[in-house]
């Protein structure tokens, strides 16, 4: 199949990992659309017989992420290491457990980003957490910890019985 | 509880050896905490999925499509085709079907042969040789020199079985409803002059955006087949 078919395929789930990514539909889509042209550029790179899934979803994330650096550098509120992390989950045990019942979005939004793109890689998007590991480039002991972290958060905020 | 919270994550995520998933699953039997903790932890794998699942089900943006669909190679020919599809358009093609339809059914071209498509209540409706085609040939397995081919087979979200096929005059997705084939996406045939490689890939996104689950394999779409189609 021809690479653009193959990413004409992939352009659904793409957009709900972006939409869970940014918290935007248009944000969503504008980053896919970066994605989309990074992907089309350098297309060579991709290897031919392994998954174009992974990769774009690697591209998609790579590009949300530089944003929200760039975002940062800017002033605006991205926590993005984990010791920044630290002080936002500080900050949510004082949320009141089911305060966000129900509010997915909002519970979302209160995910560091490195939470939330693997909440989104392994819970919605279903990927294995090797894979997650390899798209986000990090250790598997990595996934699981940031994973547990954000479950917990979301299973506090949206409470128990969900 | 004897397993840690890790274990359990894992164990939802489908991340354990059978083996020690087996325990889990026998301990959870007699130990209330554990179970409600698995439940727990499925309840927001569904409340995510359930929260995201109708993203993937909006129509994508003509803005992305377009990044994919449209012709990219840089050969004049690109350019002329360009210049054709601004006259004629996909969207163009329903109403070129319908058209044709009425001219068919109204008995203007006594000559053409059985017309493969007609129309009931605005739906176009597959008949003659592409109603036989979308019964009886499996995509996993048609005559190289078929009239019409199909494509995919899947099963859309109102739990119809649906196909695409491509022919001469006429590609299309066909979704088996009451018994007939209602043609849900009509665009010009390989024969027509309009044909790019870009229709089988709209055709694709169309069925991709249209499909719950994976598209049918050989087996499936055999077993459809068998089942006369029906839901």
């Amino acid at each position: 199949m021809r690479f653009e078919e193959e990413l004409v395929e992939l352009l659904p789930r793409l957009r709900r990992f972006a939409r869970g990514l940014t918290q935007s539909a248009s944000d969503a889509d504008d980053l896919c659309q970066a994605a989309i042209e990074r992907a089309l550029k350098s297309r060579e790179q991709w290897q031919q017989g392994t998954r174009l899934d992974s990769w774009m979803y690697r591209i998609t994330r790579n590009l949300w992420i530089d944003d929200r650096r760039a975002a940062s550098r800017r002033g605006v509120h991205a926590p993005i290491d984990d010791a920044v992390t630290q002080i936002a989950g500080d900050g949510i045990a004082e949320v009141e457990a089911g305060a966000l019942r129900g509010d997915v979005d909002g519970a979302m939004a209160r995910l560091p980003d490195e939470q939330r793109e693997v909440v989104m890689l392994v819970l919605v998007e279903g990927y294995v957490y090797r894979e997650a590991a390899e798209m986000l480039e990090v250790p598997i002991g990595t996934v699981t910890s940031r994973l547990a972290r954000g479950r917990e958060t979301l299973m506090h905020l949206l409470g128990e019985a969900a | 509880m004897s397993f840690d919270p890790a274990t359990i994550a894992a164990y939802v995520d489908g991340e354990l050896d059978d083996l020690t998933a087996r325990r889990i699953e026998r301990e959870a039997e007699s130990d209330a905490a554990l179970a409600a903790e698995i439940a727990r932890h499925r309840a927001l794998r569904a409340q995510l999925s359930a929260h995201f699942a109708p993203v993937a089900d909006e129509p994508v943006p003509d803005r992305l499509r377009a990044l994919l669909v449209g012709d990219r190679v840089d050969t004049s020919l690109s350019e002329r085709r360009e210049a054709k599809r601004a006259r004629f358009a996909p969207a163009h093609w329903g109403a070129i079907a319908a058209s044709l339809v009425l001219g068919l059914t109204l008995g203007l071209r006594p000559w053409a042969p059985a017309p493969d498509v007609t129309g009931a209540n605005g739906v176009l409706i597959a008949s003659a040789g592409l109603a036989d085609a979308l019964d009886t040939q499996l995509a996993s397995n048609q005559p190289a020199n078929a009239d019409i081919r199909i494509a995919l087979s899947f099963r859309d979200r109102q739990g119809r079985t649906c196909r695409i096929f491509e022919g001469r005059n006429l590609s299309g997705i066909g979704c088996r409803d009451d018994g007939r084939w209602a043609l849900e996406r009509t665009m010009g045939g390989h024969e027509t002059g309009e044909y790019r490689q870009a229709s089988s890939g709209e055709l694709a996104a169309t069925a991709a955006a249209m499909m719950a689950g994976d598209p049918f394999d050989a087996a499936a779409e055999r077993a459809a087949r068998d089942t006369g189609w029906n839901r």
